[in-house]
């Protein structure tokens, strides 16, 4: 365990020296931020645009403070998604291919607290990045619209929060099966993206899909009620990301880290 | 007492077999060295040695290894090319090795801070590794791979990379680090070799040509070397001292003709007095015995 400490504790230090602890935060919250305040502004940005006819009365009704916090939501599911993903695809293939994986694993360090270090350490930095992000998501919204209940906002944080979890163990998965950082976070893209289109595409078939987590938790906060296959989609999301955990550890263990 | 033995120890990639069957015990207590030109195969050898490669035929038995076979408490390895975490000082590297090591974080400090000091560099024990240059690098690395105070230390070219300041420190260290653990360090330098260890491992295309503890070794080549440098060489003098009865081995180097004798007196009178009738025109002769580079070009059959 104190083996683990020492892992964990270095990949939080490595992230706070090249300012990760900052940067990663910070574009969460801009995403976050600029959902509701050009939900608000929507009108006036028309109107400034101009182009219009002259009499012509364009009626938007303001959408409700569950709806501006869903769509603020999806912001992360694109370039959320794409942070995730390149901050995390070095974490295992980077040090094999510099070689300071083979210096640090010729001495007596678990495969397993490897690897389960540094997907912690990503972990905690993306749930701390997404749960400012979506913090104030959730202020902006009470302060231009009205307040969402908290209750409501946690349980879609957490939803979404699990969504994220898995795309990020994809990526370490694939970062410890490859020895090509590039490779692993383009494979891990490319299967996000596919996942969530087919998903949608599909959810009647798929409602179990750890994808769908994302518009369940839209759900909740538009009709105030969760879908009845949220707690299927939730076990599945967590049994994969185990068994992607798992097999990392397992193909990394096999690798020669010296080619 | 034997710390490690190896049989049978075979390593091929995409069909080309590298290392074709090593077979050799290292004893406890010993500074062995991989000797080798490059490319002989010492690289792949100590990082089989050290669980980083696995080897495709035949096995490596630590006496002391753990039941599951673990026996990275045992080695502490530097690779050829350390890397490290640039965005580490060295000392924080050390102590960051030493904890993951086993070591606790007032053990892991106190080492290192010591350990800092034996290889030299505790003037830039804050500063970043990315910082550091080579020869810092190469003995941070040494100071990692000891800190765990392991068994058996495999260096991989520790000295090639330094300059002469540098790898005579680097040398006096190992003759140090001697007394406390047995080392495996690989080179391509005779000299480095013939300095620090008390064994050798000639390595070539991936066998053992020679091997033994120096004294043995010298012993066994016990020859004495003549050589010759002619003013001007020719064929015929070459096939004449080749066929000569009293050659055992012989080696042309452009004018220069080194002929290895069991009977150096005999061979004195004989040779002088063959090229005193042939009227060949000799500019220098130098009588010698075997250096460990002579006995490397031998087996090595050059």
């Amino acid at each position: 365990m104190s083996q683990w400490m020492t892992l964990f504790q270095k990949e939080i230090l490595e992230m706070w020296r090249n300012f990760k602890w900052i940067w990663v935060p910070i574009t969460f919250i801009l995403l976050g931020v600029s959902e509701p305040i050009t939900s608000y502004y929507l009108p006036e940005i028309i109107k400034s645009f101009g182009g219009l006819p002259e009499g012509a009365v364009i009626d938007i009704p303001p959408p409700t403070a569950g709806a501006v916090l869903a769509s603020g939501l999806s912001q992360y599911s694109t370039l959320g998604v794409l942070i995730i993903v390149l901050g995390t695809m070095g974490v295992i293939a980077g040090e094999r291919k510099s070689g300071v994986a083979a210096m640090i694993l010729v001495k007596p360090v678990s495969y397993l607290s490897y690897v389960t270090s540094k997907w912690a350490g990503s972990l905690l930095l993306v749930w701390f990045s997404l749960f400012s992000g979506y913090l104030s998501t959730w202020y902006y919204t009470g302060q231009l619209f009205e307040w969402v209940a908290f209750g409501e906002f946690l349980h879609s944080f957490v939803l979404y929060g699990l969504w994220l979890t898995v795309i990020l163990t994809l990526t370490v998965f694939f970062s410890s099966a490859l020895l090509s950082p590039g490779m692993a976070g383009f494979i891990s893209l490319a299967l996000a993206l596919v996942v969530s289109i087919i998903s949608g595409a599909l959810s009647h078939l798929l409602e179990w899909s750890p994808s769908q987590l994302t518009s369940y938790a839209s759900a909740l906060l538009v009709t105030g009620e969760l879908p009845e296959d949220t707690l299927l989609a939730i076990l599945i999301s967590i049994l994969l990301i185990i068994v992607l955990l798992w097999l990392s550890v397992f193909l990394f263990k096999k690798k020669e880290l010296a080619s | 007492m034997s710390l490690i033995r190896i049989k049978g120890l075979k390593k091929s990639f995409q069909g080309h077999e590298v290392i074709k069957g090593l077979d050799f015990k290292l004893e406890k207590g010993k500074c062995i060295a991989l000797l080798g030109p490059n490319g002989a195969g010492k690289t792949t050898t100590l990082r089989m040695l050290s669980g980083l490669m696995k080897p495709t035929e035949g096995s490596i038995t630590f006496s002391d290894a753990k039941k599951d076979g673990d026996i990275r408490h045992l080695i502490g390895y530097l690779p050829q090319f350390p890397v490290f975490y640039d965005w580490m000082s060295g000392l924080e590297f050390l102590q960051y090795v030493g904890k993951l090591a086993g070591l606790t974080s007032k053990e892991a400090k106190k080492r290192s801070l010591e350990l800092l000091e034996l290889v030299g560099i505790s003037d830039a024990k804050n500063r970043r590794v990315g910082k550091y240059s080579g020869g810092m690098k190469q003995r941070l690395g040494i100071a990692q791979a000891i800190i765990h105070r392991p068994q058996l230390v495999m260096l991989d070219e520790p000295v090639s990379a330094l300059d002469p300041f540098g790898r005579r420190e680097v040398l006096e260290l190992l003759d140090g680090l001697k007394k406390e653990t047995t080392i495996l360090f690989s080179t391509h330098i005779l000299n480095d070799a013939e300095e620090v260890c008390d064994e050798i491992l000639f390595l070539h295309n991936g066998e053992i040509v020679e091997s033994g503890s120096m004294e043995a070794l010298r012993e066994r080549h016990q020859q004495s070397k003549i050589d010759f440098i002619f003013r001007k060489k020719t064929e015929e003098m070459a096939s004449t001292l080749k066929n000569h009865l009293l050659t055992q081995s012989i080696l042309v180097d452009g004018n220069r003709i080194s002929i290895f004798v069991t009977n150096v007196e005999l061979a004195r009178k004989e040779f002088l007095k063959l090229i005193y009738e042939k009227d060949w025109q000799l500019d220098r002769f130098e009588v010698s015995s075997m250096t460990l580079e002579d006995v490397f070009m031998k087996v090595v059959g050059k």
